[in-house]
């Protein structure tokens, strides 16, 4: 699996199909994106990323970077994102950070 | 030799632009501000960015809407600063392009590429904290990222700068 993370609208998704060759059905198909909202509420986080991982590619919003929210329930949903963030991360083959449309692999091989 | 530097709020992303500017050696520069004076704080930074210019030689051009009437005398070093405030602009002010934004600014940037040797754009990282966004906002950063990321494809160097410390994305530096 390759997990895929940046800030908003950074071009993840564009990233995902240039790497993997695929179409937007193929996406659709093999990806699953803004997995950030599935971990808010979440109970169990490790099964939540177990059953991810069998996507080819899996996409979260980077949503850690403002104010720590004023509101619990976004706080604790804010909480949970950062940590399925980084049980995807464990599970990976690859992990890269798409910055402004630019990929850093962060863990695994760079492409060729 | 197009170069773009984006970071956050206080990240010390001015100071690394004009230092590039610097650097390149190629004058006269010239400094396309694009922020609109509203209130107090604003014209305190813009001070505050005049000062620190001051010994580096620069003549401020001001330009809130449509780089595409600026015109410069010679061929330098220009620093465009800062993306964020000209979307806003183009967005949101009555002389702006509205809904053309994108190409309005992107339509721009060749025109002031075609006059200089050297441009340096700086622009605003305000993606990372959280997905809540909603209406104005919303379609603000979507324009924004646009933005940016059309110009760091054209881009020859990217810097993020994070505490005045430079992670290049893109360029000679790049690990990629």
């Amino acid at each position: 699996m390759v997990f895929i993370t940046g800030p908003l609208f950074s071009g993840k998704k564009e990233y995902a199909k240039a790497l993997m060759h695929w179409n937007e059905q193929e996406l659709e198909t093999y990806a699953i994106w803004d997995v950030q909202k599935l971990a808010a509420g979440c109970q169990d986080l490790p099964a939540l990323a177990q059953k991810l991982a069998s996507y080819q590619v899996v996409i979260a919003v980077e949503v850690g970077g403002g104010v720590v929210p004023t509101d619990p329930t976004e706080r604790a949903q804010r909480e949970a994102a950062g940590r399925l963030a980084c049980l995807l991360a464990q599970r990976a083959d690859k992990v890269v950070r798409v910055f402004c449309g630019i990929p850093t692999v962060l863990k695994g091989e760079e492409p060729v | 030799m197009m170069t773009l530097v984006i970071g956050g709020a206080a990240s010390g992303k001015s100071e690394f632009a004009e230092t590039r500017v610097l650097e390149s050696g190629e004058g006269p520069r010239y400094y396309v501000a694009t922020m609109q004076p509203f209130d107090k704080e604003c014209l305190a930074r813009i001070h505050r960015h005049r000062q620190m210019r001051e010994k580096k030689q620069f003549q401020t051009i001001e330009c809130y809407v449509n780089l595409s009437s600026v015109t410069l005398p010679e061929k330098g070093t220009v620093l465009l600063e800062c993306m964020s405030n000209l979307v806003a602009n183009e967005m949101y002010s009555p002389e702006g392009a509205g809904a053309n934004a994108i190409e309005a600014i992107l339509q721009g940037i060749d025109h002031l590429r075609a006059q200089c040797k050297n441009l340096v754009i700086v622009s605003n990282e305000v993606f990372s904290g959280g997905t809540a966004y909603q209406g104005d906002t919303l379609s603000y950063l979507k324009t924004l990222a646009l933005v940016n990321r059309a110009l760091a494809a054209e881009a020859d160097e990217v810097y993020e700068i994070v505490c005045s410390l430079p992670v290049c994305h893109k360029g000679k530096e790049a690990t990629l």
